[in-house]
């Protein structure tokens, strides 16, 4: 018995740390456009294109690296969409965000029977191997940056300073849409990074659907650690940990239908919100276009 | 147009909303292109803005140091950004606390943030747009006082505005505009508050209506009113308007008037009884967050609130010819000035939004309007417009109570005024028997 538990616990602790990660890497980015001022809804088809050009990528050319790279680049270039709809044509940042949700997951849907001829899932292709827990640890590595990044440097109180009152930035003389811009492209390569971190690094295959709602418990997750790097991380290794217990508990708990169980990380991500409601306050103008 | 301010002078740019001040300030601080001509300024140039643009969430010195900030290594030298900071305030007289956060400042203490931030480039011409709109007599007192002083150190100063009192008591010289073209000039030490104002609108000042004979009747009763807390809080607070009179209350700003007035409109919860006669008319404070949909139309925004009535409303829908019809009657009552009855009233100026805000609580002859700080921040014209139509509201039988930061506007227009101090009411004066330096007095708080 006692090494059955300690056994399940070692599981835990370390399911937490690998279904954490594209979390945290989702959260992260949400959390730099946010504070930049662009509410970034489009995390998860950001992490669906990153997931699934890093599995073409690494089926061109036989190399993991090169599908971790594809990954972050298509991330960006979603993330650079979306800053640019929003900065140069001041398009609604739900709609953009949507939008992007949309054709990403179409478009690797497409993707899968253009490239491979098969709906559904990819073929096998080469995953990162062991190296996908330095890619865990790099996200805690990211975490760090960023807070340094947003409190320490200039940059990051000016990027701090467009989320809140792009005007006050224009008065000191600086253009905050191109703050936000660059915000926005990190944004999508963090998000993108989570999801070849999905395709590539847990797994070796993209499957419809995988990314299935983490760019929305990233969202979450900013929320929930109220816009801060480290807030956000904490959160989002929060959500890991009841995807982990839903694993360990799948098919040791017999008189709950493991449907239900695989609700458990949006169900804690439910009731974290619920418990915020009025406590929180995102950046005075996030979402609001300039 | 043709327009010169010497270092060490202040130079007073007056002219009605919408006159073109703010687009000449534009374009003298580089923000908005001229079509034609050339500027020049001896230097840089300072632009201190009518509502303020800070950063609520950052610090004073994270606001006042952003895009200059000074570096180690990759960091922002903090130390170096606070000592900076307590430098440039120590040199020009302006205490702060560069470690508070903005947000949690007062708003003349705000202001001091974003003259700190232009003066930190050391402009050598500085702009100030409506400088004092948001400002309490002290605080306006207090401003100019540091202003004089840049001026006397060589700073040249052009201060857009349409308080004329301040251009008398600080400025060198006044330029005047009208309709995007200056219409005079004047030596501030040879012209007067009435000189200028007839400049300002191309003739003679609208008269403020005259007061009729009225019988008054306990229309409006307030008792042992409790509200709020901390400083802005009101104690035990009763009085009565009655119709046909216009009740002042007068007192320095965050004296307990906006918890007074937000009990009276039901907006907050109260101990203590009000007892309204009739229907009510409001004039909050705040045009922008309490009274208007900016993106909505005219007639919507002269429809809101009266929209369950069943002079606009037939069972589910409402009617839209008499929705239109009320609008135009208030916007031709009040002279706003607009296009069509469908633009947004965003694009309005805010003299012409107020006097929408004004016309709409004045519409359908309330029994009792609350005004609170009704002409804030509109030109001396549209001012003496509503104050007229306050008073018509009084003589036709309404009881109006008048909450005002200026005391000027309470003398022109009260029947009776009482004293507002920390919450409670200090003093009381008959129309007839008002001694403005007791009245002043009082205010401060002393007896």
């Amino acid at each position: 018995m006692m090494d059955f538990v300690h056994g399940a616990l070692a599981t835990l602790v370390l399911l937490t740390l690998v279904k954490s990660a594209p979390i945290v890497y989702a959260a992260l980015g949400g959390v730099i456009s946010e504070r930049s001022g662009i509410v970034n809804i489009g995390l998860e088809g950001m992490m669906t294109g990153g997931a699934f050009a890093a599995v073409v990528a690494s089926y061109a050319t036989g190399n993991a690296a090169v599908g971790l790279v594809a990954g972050v680049a298509v991330g960006a270039l979603l993330g650079f969409v979306l800053g640019y709809g929003a900065t140069k044509f001041k398009v609604d940042q739900i709609v953009a965000g949507m939008g992007i949700n949309l054709i990403a997951s179409g478009g690797a849907a497409y993707g899968l029977v253009l490239l491979f001829n098969q709906p559904g899932a990819s073929p096998q292709v080469h995953a990162l191997g062991r190296w996908y827990w330095l890619l865990i640890l790099f996200a805690f590595v990211c975490a760090f940056a960023l807070h340094h990044v947003l409190y320490r440097t200039p940059w990051g109180l000016r990027v701090r300073a467009c989320g809140e009152n792009p005007r006050a930035v224009t008065s000191a003389g600086l253009d905050p849409l191109r703050f936000r811009l660059y915000a926005a492209v990190i944004s999508g390569a963090l998000a993108g990074l989570g999801g070849a971190f999905l395709s590539i690094g847990e797994v070796n295959i993209y499957s419809e659907g995988m990314t299935a709602g983490r760019g929305f418990i990233a969202l979450a997750a900013v929320i929930f650690g109220r816009w801060t790097p480290w807030g956000a991380t904490g959160a989002a290794v929060f959500f890991g940990f009841f995807e982990a217990l839903q694993f360990v508990l799948q098919g040791r708990v017999a008189w709950l239908p493991s449907e239900a169980m695989q609700a458990l990380p949006y169900l804690a991500a439910l009731v974290a919100l619920c418990g915020l409601v009025g406590k929180v306050r995102a950046p005075a103008s996030d979402g609001v276009p300039y | 147009m043709d327009l010169d301010v010497s270092a060490g002078e202040i130079h007073a740019l007056v002219g009605e909303n919408g006159a073109g001040k703010s687009t000449l300030a534009g374009i003298a601080f580089g923000s908005i292109a001229p079509d034609a001509g050339t500027v020049s300024a001896g230097g840089t140039v300072g632009l201190v803005h009518q509502h303020f643009e800070l950063v609520g969430r950052l610090r004073v010195w994270q606001n006042i140091m952003l895009g200059r900030e000074p570096r180690k290594g990759w960091h922002v030298d903090t130390n170096a950004a606070r000592a900076r900071v307590a430098e440039l305030a120590r040199r020009n007289g302006l205490p702060i606390d560069p470690d508070a956060f903005v947000d949690e400042l007062a708003i003349g203490i705000q202001q001091r943030v974003e003259l700190l931030r232009e003066l930190e480039r050391e402009p050598s011409v500085l702009l100030l747009d409506e400088p004092t709109a948001a400002l309490a007599p002290a605080e306006i007192d207090a401003f100019f006082g540091t202003i004089v002083q840049l001026a006397a150190r060589g700073t040249a100063v052009l201060v857009v505005t349409h308080k004329l009192q301040e251009v008398i008591n600080y400025s060198k010289r006044v330029t005047v505009m009208r309709h995007g073209k200056i219409v005079a000039h004047f030596e501030t030490a040879k012209t007067s508050v009435d000189e200028i104002a007839r400049a300002m609108v191309g003739g003679n000042l609208p008269a403020v209506a005259a007061r009729a004979a009225t019988a008054p009747s306990p229309c409006f009763v307030a008792d042992g009113l409790f509200a709020g807390e901390s400083e802005t809080a009101i104690a035990g607070i009763g009085f009565a308007v009655r119709s046909g009179e216009i009740v002042g209350i007068a007192g320095v700003e965050g004296n307990g008037q906006t918890t007074l007035a937000d009990a009276v409109a039901g907006m907050i919860p109260y101990r203590g009884t009000i007892h309204i006669g009739g229907n009510a008319g409001i004039i909050p404070q705040d045009r922008n967050k309490e009274a208007l949909v900016m993106n909505w139309s005219i007639v919507d925004n002269a429809l809101l609130g009266r929209q369950h009535t069943p002079r606009v409303r037939h069972g589910l829908l409402l009617d839209r010819n008499v929705a239109r019809a009320d609008a135009q009657a208030i916007v031709d009552r009040l002279d706003v000035r607009c296009a069509t009855l469908d633009v947004a009233v965003k694009t309005l100026s805010g003299g012409n939004q107020q006097k929408l805000v004004v016309g709409r609580s004045l519409f359908g002859e309330p029994r009792f309007v609350l005004a609170y700080n009704p002409t804030r921040g509109i030109d001396v014209g549209a001012a003496a417009l509503v104050q007229s139509r306050l008073i018509e509201a009084r003589n036709g039988g309404a009881a109006v109570l008048l909450i005002s930061f200026e005391l000027d506007e309470i003398l022109a227009v009260a029947d009776r005024i009482l004293v507002m101090y920390r919450g409670a009411i200090v003093g009381e004066f008959e129309r007839a028997s008002v001694d403005r330096a007791t009245i002043g007095r009082l205010m401060a708080g002393s007896r």
